[in-house]
């Protein structure tokens, strides 16, 4: 009965083309081995599975599901000592199937013509035919084999790899049959979130919430949790309607409410019956609108793995706190954590703790969450202890104890190693060494406590799994600058001097006083020499070049976020418009074929069924807004950041540029940064020096006071480039939740989220960034050779900024050119900053 | 002015060669730029700027500068080339061009001067002139209005001497040249007025005064200038008096190429606050595990079944055998719908020949992404009973999309009208009309939005009773 081609499909399906019986027998065969092989594997005996499944190979060879099954088995049975070769493998069997499903594909276009008859002749009485006619073949199927390669990419930290796996999985979720669409819309959560992707969050969020729990009464809106612990199964009951809808229809013909083929048949059409017509349905008592997951679908789910419903509903809740801590809902979250919190009940549920005490750590709460943190403790193992003692660390930075959060890092890093070496290898060990990101934390605790050469360590080595956040090249570049402010690194073009030096050479009337300044008390290194100055060889080289690699990087990434924001809008505004409202609407419904249902049977009347359905509008709407409102006020907190480390980074790069002596760049970077909308006023400051040094560097030192204007608007007054306020404003809002869910019935609990951005150095106070306006203004007369102005100038500088070396240098300067050296001396004598040293010493020195 | 090495002394370089061109010097431009870049650089590539000349040294070339009274200038010269090393020439001649910035300045005595010009010059007269870093400095001495005549016309002497010729001014004391110096006007007039060209500078760092200021520590009241204060060797000294040699040492073992120019402040950018978030907080993992495909080797006989039925049911009604057949099976299997070949461009045949299937299979597609496409196919096809039946009956269990709704209810109107034949608009009327109380009486659409076109529809066909029916139902919802 086969075609030829088609037998040829068969070849590398079923080995056995050569006689059709044999293979019938084969197929059964094969499907008894492989539930055997099923059940070993899931009771983890990997040994015997693994004979079995070789037993299958001989039937069929090159089967890609066989294939698959055996690489995993394989890989589990060594502890997946080498998940990048696993992972090829998989590849290797998902590029199979998918060319041996072209190739069917292909066949099936060409054999169409054929198979018009000879499927009507094989009816219903030859099932084990295995001519598979559609391109959708469940043999060559290879959602599992995607899966399974983004498992271990997620196991491995690379989450972006994972997540494109498991989105193109996403957009033909429907397909998929339901356990594995369960654990792909987990897994893709997960990597979402751990991604900060919110949006794709959300989706998968309220997908969960439509699929796999739309038949079962009870929503979130509603506190609920009663009924999440009624287990999905009892939707059984109310699903098997759904399939007698059909013989209901039959017998509606015969009830006086179905007018129309009454109607019909008063008008003496019988003749014409309209059996179908029967579904036209006036009353609105047939009004029954399924779930689209019968139980069926649940129980498919059940035997394949261990995810209860109870324990999904739990889970899909903590899932939801995660998304909203990582929105910034605190509100929402407290909530969502509340019912998780109910759910888990009676149960050891370390994450639902760890959840709730990063809910508390975001509000501000640091001693409640440590509290938590604490009571979570009680249960120590190895892989968890290394992030207990990394959260707590967090909050100890955060109170503003950098040294002792450096401790807490430490402490589990070397907990988290100590994992790697103890346990036997896994998958899930791998998952569990989070040291890199650890090591990211002991980055920002030692960059703090001003460590630059620590820090960049850390940083370049959690550079690994972080190399695509703009954030972490800026720290780098931070490390650098903060090498150089602490004369550890040395630019070519020095900008700070730490102090003026005078020597006194000579004596009586020939006595002269020499000038010293530089940044360096010769301990200097040069740009990008790899001194031995600092010893060990493991010191990162830090350098002015490395600190422009990493900021331009920086920006790179932070212009590519924004093109791909800017590409992607219109297609998720297209698809908001078009498919959400569909979806959403028929989310809302198919919720409400369950409760509907459920009033109908208890009460009978359309009127509860019309309050049901009112209520869970309500209800679902609620879900459906928290989470699209999240998303969006997270968008709009992560344009504002963006828009910060945006303004860093051009600032930091400006100042590079011109430490490395290319004026004509840092101008232009400087130009950007003034140009960004919305730019803080102290970056506008920062950018209007930058770029007026740059236009000296230049010679263009008219055009450098046209940019020092905007401060003396009326041309006489200088007034502040910014104002405290704006310093306060720019650290990050913080959520002021706290107060407010204290309800000052614990008013012990005393925000100090602030305390670390009170010890880090962020901004001059503005009578200093006015003093060294003026100063630069002098500086800027100076050149220009009105030395009257410069004076007036410096006076004013003097005024803010007394101990400036800079100023005094141009105060002196002005005094020579002005031929005045008695003042300049009298000037040299008052300066604090000024050290005398005598000329003895100079010649003794060199002798 | 004091010299600077960097690029912009390069800059400087050309524009001395271009001055010695000018005053009729002979220059050949041989040696790349590279290599003069190699020849300056290299004191710097392993020292830092400050440093200079050790204090001995400073000694022996202050010895050398006074002995102009004497000693010939070639002597002079050749005796500076063996007591330096070629390493320190730079140095010292960089303290010496210090020493000589300014015309007026009374440290160096003028066959001083003279010396440390010829020193200058001798120095690097092995090489190539432009390969002297200090030549525009030469330049800019003989050029210099202030000084002295004859110390003007020694280093024009000197530039235009070679290595070869014209070396015999070199060969008396610098003393006796100064004594015996007279040069003709009309020589002064060749070389002396010319206008030099500004050299292009870096404001911030050209316009740079010396880092020396002085600092006479003289009684009150007395001239600083007076020669009393003058140390003399043997007498003991008295306040206010000062050697002018050890002044000259600690000059130049303490003088900085640097000049002071104005400072300007480049503030250091703050370092950004932690983010939110950016510390990174550490959740117990869900597990993840890797999955086993129970897709192998499994039955497919019956999806097989499935598909070979619906393809049938393409083409004409399926006995009910095979249509329930085909219905247990979808319910049986939610995916099901997704593997039976089905495809928005077939839906109008299924339709036609097994709406019951069709109801069944839109149902189980109503998640799927393709639900759309469907939808529009059903919405655009040819109006018949099935069709309305099935979109009748999907209304009951989905919710489909209020557009959908719209335009279906306006093709069905629009039918009507265009059918000719009485009696076949007769039955589709009659239909529309209980499909559309159907529709509203179970609150499927909201009335108000097609009120307008529905009850123009039942005026025109008021004669028929279902159209009756359908008006006085919208006027009592009215």
């Amino acid at each position: 009965m086969d075609s030829p081609s088609a037998s040829v499909a068969l070849n590398t399906r079923d080995g056995s083309p050569s006689a059709a019986v044999g293979e019938d027998d084969g197929a059964l065969f094969a499907e008894g081995l492989a539930k055997e092989a099923a059940v070993l594997f899931q009771s983890g005996k990997f040994a015997d599975c693994l004979k079995i499944l070789n037993q299958i190979l001989q039937q069929k060879e090159n089967d890609p599901k066989v294939c698959h099954n055996v690489a995993i088995v394989e890989s589990l049975q060594d502890g997946c000592s080498d998940p990048r070769r696993l992972i090829k493998a998989l590849e290797k069997i998902k590029e199979q199937s998918e060319e041996l499903a072209c190739a069917s594909g292909e066949q099936e276009v060409s054999s169409n013509n054929g198979s018009e008859h000879t499927s009507s002749i094989r009816g219903n009485n030859t099932p084990r035919h295995p001519i598979s006619s559609i391109v959708y073949n469940d043999e060559l199927d290879t959602s599992v084999a995607t899966f399974n390669i983004a498992v271990i990419w997620y196991h491995l930290h690379e989450y972006a790899r994972s997540f494109s796996y498991l989105d193109t999985l996403y957009q033909t979720i429907e397909p998929i049959d339901e356990g594995t669409a369960l654990r792909i819309c987990l897994l893709l959560l997960d990597v979402a979130l751990l991604s900060h992707n919110a949006s794709r969050s959300s989706d998968v969020i309220s997908y969960i919430e439509r699929i796999f729990f739309a038949s079962s009464p009870g929503n979130q809106a509603d506190n609920g949790s009663s009924a999440h612990q009624q287990p999905l199964l009892v939707s059984k009951s109310t699903s098997l309607p759904n399939n007698l809808t059909l013989h209901d229809g039959s017998h509606h013909d015969s009830t006086p409410n179905d007018s129309l083929t009454r109607t019909l048949s008063e008008e003496a059409l019988e003749d014409e019956p309209l059996p179908v017509l029967s579904s036209l349905d006036i009353s609105g008592q047939n009004l029954q609108r399924p779930g689209i997951v019968s139980a069926n679908d649940l129980q498919r789910i059940q035997p394949e793995g261990s995810i209860s419903t109870a324990d999904l509903r739990l889970k899909l809740h903590l899932y939801k706190v995660r998304f909203l801590l990582l929105t910034r809902n605190l509100k929402a979250a407290k909530r969502e954590v509340k019912m998780a919190m109910n759910l888990a009940r009676g149960k050891d549920y370390p994450l639902a703790l760890y959840l709730k005490s990063q809910l508390e750590y975001a509000r501000g709460n640091h001693r409640k969450a440590i509290k938590l943190l604490m009571a979570s403790s009680n249960s120590i193992e190895m892989g968890i202890s290394s992030m207990y003692y990394n959260d707590l660390g967090c909050i100890y930075y955060r109170l503003g104890k950098q040294h002792t959060s450096g401790v807490l890092f430490s402490k589990a890093l070397s907990n988290s190693s100590a994992v790697r070496k103890e346990k036997s290898p896994n998958l899930l060990t791998l998952s569990q060494d989070k040291s890199l990101l650890i090591t990211y934390n002991c980055g920002i605790q030692s960059l703090a406590c001003g460590r630059p050469f620590h820090a960049a360590r850390c940083f370049q080595m959690a550079s690994l799994i972080f190399y695509n956040r703009p954030l972490l090249w800026l720290r780098i570049a931070e490390c650098c600058l903060m090498a150089l402010d602490k004369g550890l690194i040395k630019s070519s073009s020095a900008s700070a001097i730490s102090e003026v030096g005078v020597n006194v050479i000579g004596k009586g009337k020939w006595r002269q006083l020499a000038l010293r300044y530089g940044p360096s008390n010769g301990h200097g290194i040069y740009v990008g020499i790899n001194s031995s100055v600092k010893g060990d060889g493991r010191q990162p080289d830090l350098s002015m070049a490395l600190a422009w690699q990493s900021l331009v990087n920086a920006l790179y990434l932070l212009d590519s976020s924004e093109v791909f924001k800017a590409d992607k809008a219109p297609v998720s505004e297209e698809k908001g418009l078009g498919e959400a409202p569909l979806s959403q609407s028929s989310n809302l419904k198919n919720a409400t074929g369950g409760d509907s249902k459920a009033a109908t049977v208890a009460s009978g009347s359309c009127q509860a069924n019309a309050n049901g359905e009112a209520k869970e509008h309500k209800g679902g709407q609620n879900l459906a807004g928290t989470l699209a409102n999240s998303v969006l006020d997270y968008e709009h907190i992560r344009m504002k950041e963006n828009l910060m480390i945006r303004q860093a980074v051009l600032a930091d790069l400006a100042f590079v540029e011109l430490a490395l002596g290319d004026p004509l760049k840092a101008l232009s970077t400087a130009r950007s940064l003034l140009e960004l909308p919305d730019c803080s006023k102290m970056y506008i400051f920062l950018g209007t020096i930058y770029a007026a040094e740059a236009l000296c560097l230049l010679n263009r030192p008219n055009e450098a006071a046209e940019h020092l204007l905007v401060y003396m608007p009326d041309g006489n007054n200088v007034k502040l480039p910014y104002s405290q306020e704006d310093c306060e404003n720019w650290t990050v809002e913080k959520v002021s939740d706290t107060e407010e869910s204290n309800g000052g019935t614990t008013p012990v609990v005393t925000p100090l989220s602030t305390a670390d951005e009170s010890l880090a150095p962020v901004f001059s106070s503005p009578e200093e960034a006015r003093g060294l306006f003026c100063a630069n203004f002098a500086a800027n007369f100076a050149l220009l050779g009105d030395f009257e102005q410069a004076q007036r100038f410096l006076t004013m500088a003097f005024s803010d900024i007394p101990n400036s070396p800079q100023a005094i240098l141009t105060a002196i300067y002005v005094d020579i050119k002005c031929g005045d050296t008695h003042d300049a001396l009298v000037k040299l004598r008052q300066h604090r900053g000024v050290r005398f040293v005598p000329g003895n010493l100079t010649l003794n020195g060199s002798c | 002015m004091v010299f600077r090495l960097d690029r912009e002394y390069l800059l400087l370089l050309h524009f001395s060669l271009g001055i010695m061109v000018f005053l009729g010097i002979k220059t050949v431009i041989t040696p790349p730029v590279a290599y003069k870049l190699q020849i300056i650089r290299s004191p710097f590539s392993d020292s830092d700027s400050l440093k200079m000349l050790g204090f001995e040294d400073c000694g022996k070339l202050l010895r050398l500068l006074s002995a102009g009274e004497d000693k010939t200038v070639e002597e002079i010269v050749a005796e500076f080339n063996s007591k330096f090393p070629r390493s320190l020439h730079f140095y010292a001649c960089s303290a010496l061009d210090f020493l000589t910035t300014d015309p007026k300045e009374k440290f160096l005595n003028p066959s001083q001067r003279l010396i440390a010009f010829a020193i200058i010059h001798q120095a690097y007269s092995s090489q190539h002139p432009s390969s002297n870093p200090f030549i525009s400095k030469l330049v800019g001495a003989a050029c210099d209005d202030v000084a002295e005549k004859c110390e003007r016309a020694f280093v024009l002497l000197l530039l235009s001497s070679t290595s070869v010729n014209g070396r015999e001014f070199l060969k008396q004391s610098a003393a006796d040249y100064i004594s015996n110096f007279d040069l003709s006007s009309q020589l002064q007039q060749q070389y002396c007025v010319k206008v030099q060209t500004e050299p292009c500078k870096s404001l911030l760092k050209d316009n740079t005064v010396k880092n020396i200021v002085p600092d006479p520590d003289v009684p009150l009241g007395c001239d600083s200038n007076s020669s009393e204060f003058d140390a003399e060797p043997g007498v003991t000294s008295k306040i206010g008096s000062g050697s002018r040699e050890e002044t000259l040492v600690g000059l130049m073992s303490s003088l900085s190429l640097d000049g002071l120019g104005p400072q300007w402040i480049r503030p250091l950018p703050p370092r950004l606050p932690v983010m939110d978030g950016e510390l990174l907080w550490l959740n117990p993992d869900m597990n993840h595990e890797l999955l086993w495909d129970y897709g192998m080797c499994a039955d497919t006989s019956r999806a097989v079944a499935v598909r070979d039925l619906i393809s049938k049911a393409l083409k004409g009604p399926l006995v009910p055998v095979q249509q329930e057949q085909v219905l247990v099976e979808l319910a049986n299997d939610p995916k099901l719908v997704y593997h039976c070949g089905l495809s928005p461009k077939k839906l109008p045949d299924l339709v036609e020949n097994n709406p019951m299937i069709a109801v069944e299979v839109l149902i189980k597609l109503v998640n799927s992404s393709e639900i759309k496409e469907y939808f529009t196919v059903l919405v655009n096809m040819e109006m018949s009973l099935h069709s309305m039946e099935v979109v009748n009956r999907l209304t009951t269990t989905i919710e489909l999309p209020t557009m959908f709704l719209h335009t279906y209810i306006s093709n069905c109107i629009s039918a009507c009208q265009g059918i000719k034949d009485r009696y076949m608009q007769n039955r589709l009327v009659r239909l529309v009309c209980v499909f559309l109380q159907s529709l509203i009486r179970n609150k499927i659409i909201n009335v108000n939005d097609i009120f307008l076109e529905v009850q123009s529809f039942c005026i025109e066909f008021s004669r028929i009773r279902e159209a009756a029916g359908l008006f006085r139902l919208l006027k009592t919802l009215d």
